[in-house]
């Protein structure tokens, strides 16, 4: 497999799971504000900011609102981070990619890029918007169904897993960031109060209301979450599942002897995580703590594996 | 209710399924029939689903243009073209002759040089081709076979004479659009299948397979074959992928490769270098290799050439073929039928005037205006004049042009290119075609079932190239004996 494959396979798997969670924060963040009560502090500043966002928002727009906070994360074709450019980003690395997947994987993609490129007008509205964004979490979920099904579970598919759940990872940890700042920020007890609809929307937008319920077997509070969300190995999207997946797939590529290492730091890095005796403001040290040793882990894949520019 | 073939126009040239306004040809009999049993209101929904599935399966080309390259679908028409498996029999015959005689030549230009010796052609014609590669001089490529991939153009005159256009021997494409109608017309049309017998096409990618597995330097074990592409910007890029994807090949850029000291080409992979053993280039000889043809070349592979001349990989095809992709070497082609093969050639060329030859250039010169006039070493249909359809202003101005440098320019009658009914709002009218039937040489030789039949959409017009608005359409060679 070339080199220049793994990286855009890789790169094609991160922009559709990128995609996929954008809609799923946008969502859980509408939900949210449909459960909780007019009057609470909460509005849509804090899903620039855990994108990292807010210098490139305010050079576009005046006024944080949900018009422009949406506008901005999902259809802005020229925000990089948008779920529109992560989308045709996606497009434009499995469109060079064609030779190493099922036919339908191309058509798919291509589908969907089509489709939400009709539709983008339609986020403005609320309604629209719920429409738009179911559209697209299923249209991730059916590319992800159809690869593992149509696909070899070979090296290429090895690039697309890691490139899957380091994204995964990386947007759980966002996700749980977002929860942390809407609590540490929040000085009325009246959002306190609420704590626990947050907890369950979290969850939610993680499609891990139920699998949680069923391991954890007891009413929802903020430290099982962040101990499920962290540390549980069976959830498809918990941080601790998305490294064991990563490892396993590295473990099954070649060349890959100068890595374990790093994984297993990484794993020891996250299992030690104890969620009882931190403080809100600790938590977000330690997200922004994993979110960088994700990135490391990205820079060291890219060096192993990716095409480094040829020496001339 | 009106009928989609009123009005429908068979003086404008040789149709190919018509003989007149609703009178079929045999061999369209049964399409025109069922067209006949579809409402417009029909026809209108077929044509939408196959608009839908071209941008589904994202069948595109690019266009240069200064607002950047854009990605446009390829423009489809839905009525087939049909050619009678008979008439195809003896067409397939000729391409094979022609294709077979044109790797006798080049072999010759490279090696012999008795086609020249014994007078058949002047030597200029080779020493000033551009295409002429003195480095391939006494390479000799296995099988003798230079052009392996050779995309012919056909076009039927008005006395129902199919004629050879142009061979186009060097990086000839299109045919995974050829493949590509196939599959949308099965979705647009899948009751006519049940009922026509049409020959299957979906064979190409496994024979091309086949052919360059052939030209692997070692013939023991399954051969590592890449496509070499120029990158996603090239105009071609969706069919390098397509055919890399069908032939379960690698497709590559320039840089994955590279030619180590033991002058073995290497792909750069997630496992380290792996050797490669052919070479399926998409890239013209000059942007191949920088160490020998153009220095500034970054799509290229340093080394490329010393690797295949020690006769470490196969190289489809191979450099320097395209010396006899030129329009006045065309001329001789069917001189080289007769002297490599002994044989009369069974599809004739276009009678063809070379502005090289003084007595040519006069009548050249002198019929300007009914005549078409080509540079010898074009394609896309750049850089050509068509007399008739010509200002005067134009004429004259080519006039010029030629004479300042008569080698470069060939001339030939203006032919009435055959039609065939298109679908041009909601009603079929005439439009011009031609066929590019794709032949291909290693071991064995292997044609197409028909080709891709390109078509000049827009009304009069005689250019088929998809860059200047041209389209194609579905090509079905049928048997009409009952089988």
């Amino acid at each position: 497999m070339l080199s220049r494959s793994a990286e855009r396979l890789y790169w094609l798997a991160r922009y559709l799971e990128r995609t996929e969670n954008i809609a799923r924060l946008v969502s859980v963040h509408m939900n949210l504000l449909m459960d909780l009560p007019k009057g609470v502090e909460m509005g849509w500043q804090q899903l620039i900011s855990i994108n990292g966002a807010e210098q490139e928002f305010f050079g576009k727009y005046n006024v944080v609102n949900e018009r422009n906070v949406t506008r901005f994360l999902l259809v802005d074709a020229n925000y990089a981070g948008s779920l529109f450019a992560s989308l045709s980003a996606a497009r434009e690395n499995i469109r060079t990619s064609r030779d190493l997947l099922p036919d339908e994987a191309w058509e798919h993609v291509n589908e969907m890029y089509l489709h939400t490129k009709t539709n983008l007008d339609t986020v403005s509205s609320r309604h629209g918007r719920s429409l738009f964004l179911n559209e697209i979490l299923k249209g991730c979920q059916r590319f992800t169904g159809l690869l593992s099904g149509y696909m070899s579970h070979n090296n290429p598919y090895r690039f697309i897993r890691i490139g899957r759940n380091l994204e995964r990872a990386d947007m759980t940890s966002r996700i749980l960031d977002l929860a942390s700042l809407l609590l540490s920020e929040s000085r009325s007890d009246e959002v306190r109060q609420y704590e626990t609809i947050l907890w369950m929307n979290i969850l939610k937008a993680l499609n891990g209301l139920l699998m949680y319920r069923q391991s954890v077997r007891s009413r929802i509070n903020g430290d099982d979450v962040l101990d499920f969300l962290l540390l549980n190995t069976d959830f498809p999207r918990s941080i601790g599942c998305c490294v064991e997946e990563i490892s396993h797939s590295i473990q099954l590529l070649p060349n890959h002897e100068s890595l374990p290492e790093k994984i297993v730091g990484l794993q020891s890095y996250v299992q030690a995580i104890d969620i009882q005796q931190v403080t809100q403001l600790q938590l977000r040290g330690i997200l922004d703590d994993l979110q960088n040793k994700l990135g490391d882990l990205h820079g060291q894949i890219a060096d192993n594996w990716f095409l480094s520019t040829p020496e001339i | 209710m009106k009928s989609i073939w009123e009005n429908y126009n068979t003086d404008v040239a040789y149709d190919e399924l018509m003989y007149s306004e609703y009178q079929p040809r045999p061999v369209s009999h049964s399409l025109c029939q069922y067209l006949n049993s579809l409402n417009k209101e029909n026809i209108d929904k077929r044509k939408i689903a196959a608009e839908l599935a071209i941008m589904e399966m994202g069948i595109s080309f690019t266009v240069y243009s200064d607002e950047g390259n854009i990605d446009r679908a390829w423009p489809f028409d839905i009525i087939p073209r049909i050619l009678d498996a008979k008439e195809w029999k003896i067409i397939e015959k000729g391409l094979r002759q022609r294709l077979t005689a044109l790797n006798c030549f080049i072999s010759d230009v490279y090696g012999e040089q008795n086609f020249i010796k014994d007078g058949k052609m002047p030597g200029e014609i080779v020493n000033s081709s551009k295409n002429f590669r003195k480095e391939c001089v006494g390479m000799k490529p296995r099988h003798g076979v230079w052009a392996n991939i050779c995309g012919t153009d056909l076009v039927r005159d008005k006395d129902g004479i199919m004629y050879v256009l142009e061979d186009n021997l060097r990086v000839p494409s299109g045919v995974s659009y050829m493949l590509e109608n196939r599959v949308i017309t099965k979705r647009v049309f899948p009751e006519l299948f049940q009922d026509i017998n049409i020959l299957p096409i979906d064979d190409y990618p496994t024979q091309l397979l086949e052919m360059l597995s052939s030209i692997a330097p070692h013939q023991n074990g399954k051969p590592q074959i890449v496509v070499l592409t120029p990158g996603i910007y090239n105009s071609a890029y969706f069919e390098h992928a397509f055919l890399a994807q069908q032939m379960g090949a690698q497709l590559v850029e320039g840089s994955d490769l590279l030619v180590d000291d033991d002058d073995c080409v290497y792909m750069r992979t997630i496992e380290g270098l792996t050797k490669v053993d052919v070479i399926y280039r998409r890239i013209d000889d000059d942007f191949l290799d920088p160490e020998v043809f153009r220095k500034d070349s970054a799509l290229g592979v340093s080394g490329l050439m010393r690797a295949w001349k020690a006769g470490n990989v196969g190289l489809a095809n191979a450099p320097g073929a395209g010396v006899a992709d030129d329009k006045v070497v065309y001329a001789y082609v069917p001189e080289m039928i007769r002297y490599f093969l002994n044989e009369e050639p069974i599809l004739p060329n276009v009678p063809t005037y070379l502005c090289s030859d003084p007595e040519h250039l006069d009548y050249v010169l002198a019929h300007l205006a009914e005549l078409v006039v080509k540079p010898a070493n074009e394609s896309g249909g750049y850089g050509m004049l068509v007399g008739p359809h010509a200002t005067a202003e134009e004429v004259e101005a080519f006039r010029h042009i030629i004479q300042d440098n008569p080698r470069n320019y060939i001339a030939q009658p203006t032919l009435s290119i055959s039609t065939a009914p298109t679908l041009c709002n909601d009603k079929l009218e005439p439009r011009h075609i031609d066929l590019r039937p794709f032949i291909l040489q290693g071991e064995n030789t292997f044609v197409t079932a028909g080709g891709l039949t390109r078509v000049a959409l827009k009304k009069g017009s005689l250019v088929v190239n998809s860059s200047q608005g041209g389209g194609s359409k579905d090509t079905w060679i049928i048997s009409m004996e009952e089988g």
